[in-house]
Formats: structure tokens, sequence, C-alpha cells
């Protein structure tokens, strides 16, 4: 039986009908804690640890389907393009919005874990945790951390800031839609961009936008930002 | 569709040759990301000419990213043995994020 789970059409199979189902799910009760890739992750660990099947095994199939990963980073330019126009007139404080907010966050998160003394490689998985999960784990290939760890925090993040983003913000005396979503889709990539749609159309844009420009400059800075604190730290 | 798909196909290798030959800190995926945008800005490639495969592409997207997302059982130990660190970091460097995002844009934006 074991080698029947090593075909990788088990891998895609079980991905794309717990996915599909999720989905479905959510569909059905629209409760925050029903994010269909969280219910679509727990279902499929779930499904491996009972039938005691390895991650390696399933992964053989898996890796079909996170291939298309790197073709979506792709996709995001065009989207990026196609957006563009609308945030033109507030280009400047966006970007600025997006480049302060983003350059913050990998700060904070870097100089919290050290002070806490985590192991490296946890610091170095954890930096770029506010992008969108494909930018999110090339930066990890890059600076040594593990993927799969940054896959499992960044989608937590997201969905941290699509349940409590809208409502932290405005307790904090956030009024303009557009700085909300900016908000969300700087820190919370596309899961807190979904919510950023429920807030108003325009939001969903600058959040989608802001997902794309904070995955640029995230990738671009993170790995020369802990080379420098793991110099001064050292 | 599958004019679409050459063309993020091929911005994607671009970007995966661009970093190889000269040895760029960037993924190439994300260097494909910059140039498409780039040549749809500069109008070397035509928005109908990739939309239909970038809609689809994103339409899906997190379904792509499942299978990392299944491996972090692989280092349920590590995340358990140091998760309240790391949850503080999270959590706290999250906040922080959203606030210093949003109040330069309620601040400064029309």
């Amino acid at each position: 039986m074991q080698d029947f789970f090593q075909l990788p059409v088990f891998g895609v199979f079980i991905s794309i009908v717990a996915f599909a189902g999720a989905r479905e799910l959510r569909k059905k009760y629209n409760y925050i804690l029903l994010n269909p890739v969280l219910v679509a992750i727990v279902s499929i660990i779930s499904f491996l640890l009972i039938f005691n099947i390895a991650f390696e095994d399933y992964n053989r199939g898996g890796k079909f389907i996170s291939f298309f990963l790197g073709p979506s980073v792709v996709a995001l330019g065009v989207f990026f393009y196609e957006k563009y126009e609308e945030v033109k007139q507030n280009l400047k404080v966006f970007l600025l919005s997006v480049a302060a907010g983003g350059v913050t966050g990998i700060l904070m998160v870097i100089i919290f874990l050290l002070l806490f003394k985590v192991p490296d490689f946890i610091i170095e998985s954890l930096a770029a945790k506010s992008v969108t999960t494909p930018i999110a784990i090339e930066i990890t290939k890059l600076t040594g951390g593990i993927p799969e760890i940054t896959a499992g925090i960044v989608i937590a993040v997201g969905i941290f800031g699509n349940a409590f983003g809208p409502f932290i913000l405005k307790k904090l005396g956030i009024k303009s839609k557009v700085a909300i979503g900016t908000a969300l889709g700087t820190a919370a990539h596309g899961i807190g961009t979904a919510r950023a749609f429920e807030e108003s159309k325009l939001a969903g844009v600058y959040s989608g936008l802001a997902m794309c420009v904070n995955g640029i400059i995230t990738a671009l800075i993170t790995p020369y930002l802990l080379q420098l604190f793991f110099g001064l730290f050292s | 569709m599958l004019k679409a798909l050459a063309y993020i196909f091929g911005f994607l290798l671009l970007g995966e040759l661009i970093t190889y030959f000269f040895e760029l800190p960037i993924a190439g995926n994300i260097l494909g990301m910059f140039l498409i945008f780039l040549a749809l800005r500069l109008k070397i490639v035509n928005l109908e000419d990739v939309k239909p495969a970038s809609d689809k592409l994103i339409k899906y997207l997190v379904l792509f990213f499942i299978p990392y997302g299944v491996g972090l059982m692989v280092y349920f130990k590590i995340i358990a043995d140091y998760w309240l660190p790391i949850s503080i970091a999270v959590i706290a460097s999250t906040i922080i994020t959203l606030y210093v995002s949003a109040i330069i844009i309620e601040k400064f934006g029309k």
C-alpha cells in the first residue's frame, strides 16, 4: 500500500480534492477559521498522519502542484500592471506607506526573534513572513531558512490579518478604507487582500498592489538585513 | 491561452536566465514578475495576450502553495519548541506593519 501512495497522482489528487472540498465548506459556513487553505492543509496532514504516509511520498505529487508557484508570481506582474492606473494619483504616498510598513515589519520580526534568542534558521525562515507565499518561499531559499516553516507562518499571518486586521486598525483610529486596504496587503498578503475586498473594491485593489510591491521590496532587502543583523549580533 | 502561457513561462525563463548568468541575489520568478510589468508598460507585450493565463494562475494561486503548507508537518516539533517567541514576534510585528502602513495613507493620502 505504501508503494501506491508514492505514485505522484496520489499527491496531486489529494491536494486538489482537499482544496475543492475546503472551498465548498467555506461557501456553506462563512467562519474565519474555515479559511480554505488552512482547512485543506490540516485535512491533508491529518490524512497523511492517520495512514502513516511520509511527507516525501505525498510531495512526489505535491511538487507538480507547487511548481505552478513560479509562473503565478510572474502573473502577479500582469495583475499589477492592470491595477496600476487606479493608484496612480496616490502613487508616492502609497509606495512610501508600503515601503515603510514592509521594512518596519522585517526589522521588527528579526529584532524580536533575536531578543528571544531563537535559532538563526527560524529567523531566516520568518524574516519574509508578511509577503505572498510564493515570494516568501523564494526569499527563504536564498536566506538559508526552511521554506516549509515560512509557508506555514505566512499563511498564519494572512489569516491573522484577515481575521483581526480591520478591527485592530479601526481601534487604532484608522478611518480611510484605502489605508486599511494598503495595510492589509502590506502585512497580510493575499489572504489579507481577500478581507480588503470585503471592506470595499478600492481597498481590495490597493491591497493587491501593496502585496506585489511589498513582495518586491522584501525580496530585495531581506538578505541584506539578515546579513547586517547576524553580523552585528555574532 | 497557449500564447498567454508561452509569454508567462517565457518571462519566467528570462528571469531565471538573468539571475543564473549574473548570479543575482533575487529569485528568477520575482525578476520575471518585474520584467513582464515593464514589458506591458512599454507596450512590448499586449495585456490581452497574457491575461487569459495570468487570470487563471492568480485564481488558483492558493492551491499551488498547499504542498508547502503540508510540509510544515515535518517541522512540527521545532515550531512547538519555540511557539511562544514565534507567536509574539510574528503578531507584534504584523500589528506594527499594519499600523505604520495605514497611518501614512491616513495622514497623507487623498
